[in-house]
């Protein structure tokens, strides 16, 4: 995993225990609706509070099912 | 000019006005100002191009927008284009896309819509639902249509102003069909409640979402009707920081505001006191609760940590509608706060009878009818009960709907001779309204509607769970923040005791991964224990009534940290039943 690839996802674990309450470790393969067992209203929450934490907007949100794929789609707008 | 009696011709009227119009925040707290003239022109151009794609008078347009000018664009476009506009929700953010799609395909087709309009930055994630849909005319956004002449219908006030749904569903979705007459009969019937006043004009603040009757026509329609001045937060914005909300409504000293309980429960919760520095809320004159069950608890938390803030516990008005009733049908005395009474237990949940006991359940007062509304309480066979007799509420007034589209059955079911059967149960006492259930079967969290059959379907495919034999109802439990979603459900005969916590889990996860909600008690039963109807149906409000007598086996509260305990206790008695079985 590349420094910025880290980078990222220790920011989404900040923001996941901040904002929604999610506690233990984050890995990439994990699944955010099943694994993170976040609601709709949760879900709703870590993804404004992540465009915050990166200050970018997020695009084919709606296709973003891992932690993984949210890591890749927050470095690709990064870089956009 | 005569007095308008459709929303076009309101819209029409309105673009007199440049001074009033929508206030739209973006999702940093930056204002645009759309005006109603705006509005208006920007509505006949899109009706130009709506009408270029061969859309018929009446025909349905699907609208999928988030908050923002593009929907207005659409909703007015589609009504002067002649068209009956079908807002429906934009995906979900993050994930769930398979069930986004599915339930957005079960609305298209019930509606039989058309054409789909939608924001160009959701529209490649609509591709599967309008696959499985095939609306005619595809689905497209605005700015790619060609541009026509600008075009405004002659709209007849008996024709439908647009279609909600009572409950957004995959299984059995139900639009509700509003004419004309009964949103504008709505949009004043509101709007006379708080009529120019000495010191001001009232004017709105609302992060409901436009999909929902309390966002669109609790808020845009009577803004439109009057017309005034609304301001709209886009609704993800609230849930992630709620203390947007009473920040907008201090900085715009705006005076009314409506939301769902759950919103006052979220606020409580989650609000910081640093978010609200220089907040003053003292303006918030009338704070509506509506949409779902109004918990006391709540009400006084939400009291207490805001006075600081200015907040005015009188503020606080309960109100009752449903979608089919338009939107509002009772509300609180305006200015009293919120009321409630103290009832019996017993005689009230057999359905009975409310008697005032001191140390009883603690009910909200919901109010009386509105203007033009009248209320009846009637028992299983139909016939009027008296005041403090438990029964069916029954509504009829100027705005109910037409029917659902396409659904004579049910709407027959709903609609007799003039009355709507609202499948709530109730009572009145001195003169006011109070819930205490419900006879339909449908979930109400959060502010929305959800049909059972969803969460039972997640369930059903479960491994262990006894086919068919799931069912899911929510409930006010009391000195509870909110609705609780229950699942009781029944393991297959083969499963031993031991492993029904973890089933319950299971069934748990299953119901979030493809609904997104998330039950609050989970019950795993053995085979047969829910009860039925004599043709084999589940009775869920039975159930529900069985397993809060203690009748079923009684459920431990689900959290995750229990739902572990759990586990491991019971793999733990596992274990040990094997190493007991191997010694004997």
């Amino acid at each position: 995993m590349s420094a910025s690839e880290a980078e990222v996802l220790a920011g989404i674990a900040a923001v996941a225990r901040a904002h929604v309450g999610f506690q233990g470790e984050l890995r990439p393969e994990l699944r955010l609706v099943e694994d993170l067992e976040l609601d709709s209203l949760k879900m709703l929450s870590l993804a404004l509070e992540v465009e915050n934490h990166f200050r970018v907007c997020l695009d084919q949100e709606a296709a973003i099912e891992t932690v993984g794929d949210l890591v890749a789609a927050i470095r690709e707008a990064r870089d956009a | 000019m005569p007095e308008p009696r459709t929303l076009d011709a309101l819209l029409q009227r309105a673009a007199g006005f440049p001074d009033t119009g929508l206030r739209l925040l973006d999702r940093f707290e930056r204002e645009s100002w759309l005006p109603w003239p705006e509005i208006h022109d920007r509505a006949r151009a899109a009706a130009g191009r709506i009408r270029g794609t061969g859309v018929a008078p009446g025909e349905r347009v699907a609208l999928v927008y988030p908050t923002g000018v593009g929907f207005f664009d659409a909703f007015f476009g589609s009504l002067l284009a002649g068209a009956v506009p079908v807002p429906l929700y934009p995906p979900v953010r993050l994930g769930r896309l398979a069930e986004y799609s599915a339930r957005t395909a079960a609305m298209l087709e019930a509606v039989g819509a058309r054409l789909v309009l939608a924001d160009p930055g959701v529209r490649r994630l609509l591709g599967e639902a309008v696959e499985r849909a095939r609306p005619a005319l595809g689905c497209r956004s605005l700015d790619e249509l060609d541009a026509g002449p600008p075009f405004q219908a002659a709209v007849d006030e008996r024709a439908l102003a647009l279609i909600q749904f009572s409950s957004g569903t995959t299984v059995e979705p139900k639009p509700v069909a509003l004419s004309q007459r009964a949103v504008l009969a709505q949009a004043r019937i509101l709007n006379g409640l708080w009529p120019p006043r000495a010191d001001g004009v009232d004017s709105g603040v609302s992060w409901l979402p436009l999909y929902h009757d309390m966002g669109l026509i609790g808020c845009v329609l009577p803004a439109l009707e009057r017309p005034g001045t609304l301001t709209l937060i886009p609704p993800e914005l609230f849930v992630a920081r709620p203390a947007v909300w009473l920040r907008t409504i201090s900085r715009l000293r705006a005076t009314l505001s409506p939301a769902p309980n759950f919103a006052y429960s979220l606020c409580v919760a989650k609000v910081r006191d640093e978010e609200l520095a220089g907040v003053d809320l003292s303006c918030w004159r009338v704070a509506l609760n509506g949409a779902e069950p109004v918990a006391p608890r709540v009400l006084r938390a939400f009291c207490e940590r805001f006075a600081r803030w200015g907040f005015r516990a009188e503020a606080l008005t309960p109100v009752y509608g449903l979608s089919e009733a338009t939107l509002a049908v009772t509300f609180s005395e305006l200015g009293r706060g919120f009321t409630s009474r103290r009832f019996d237990r017993e005689p009230l949940a057999a359905a009975a009878e409310a008697r005032e006991q001191p140390d009883g359940i603690e009910l909200v007062s919901v109010g009386r009818p509105l203007p033009g509304f009248s209320l009846e309480i009637r028992d299983p066979a139909g016939r009027a009960l008296a005041p403090g007799r438990v029964g069916r509420v029954l509504v009829r007034g100027p705005s109910l709907m037409d029917g659902y589209l396409g659904r004579p059955e049910a709407t027959a079911e709903a609609l007799r001779d003039g009355w709507l059967d609202t499948g709530d149960l109730g009572f009145l006492h001195g003169g006011e309204l109070f819930l205490t259930g419900r006879a339909k079967d449908v979930l109400i969290l959060r502010g929305r509607c959800h049909a059972p059959s969803e969460v039972e379907h997640a369930v059903d495919a479960v491994d262990g769970v006894r086919t068919g034999c799931a069912v899911a109802v929510s409930h006010l439990p009391e000195g509870a923040a909110g609705e609780e979603l229950v699942l009781l459900l029944e393991a297959r005969s083969e499963l031993p005791a031991a492993d029904y916590p973890a089933l319950g889990a299971a069934a748990s996860r299953a119901v979030r991964t493809a609904t997104g909600l998330a039950p609050d008690r989970v019950a795993v039963l053995a085979p047969g224990s829910l009860p039925r109807t004599s043709s084999g149906k589940l009775r869920r409000q039975e159930a529900l009534r069985r397993w809060l007598a203690d009748e079923l086996r009684p459920p431990a509260p689900v959290t995750p940290i229990r739902l572990a305990g759990a586990v491991v206790r019971s793999s733990l008695a596992m274990a040990r039943s094997r190493r007991a079985r191997g010694r004997g």
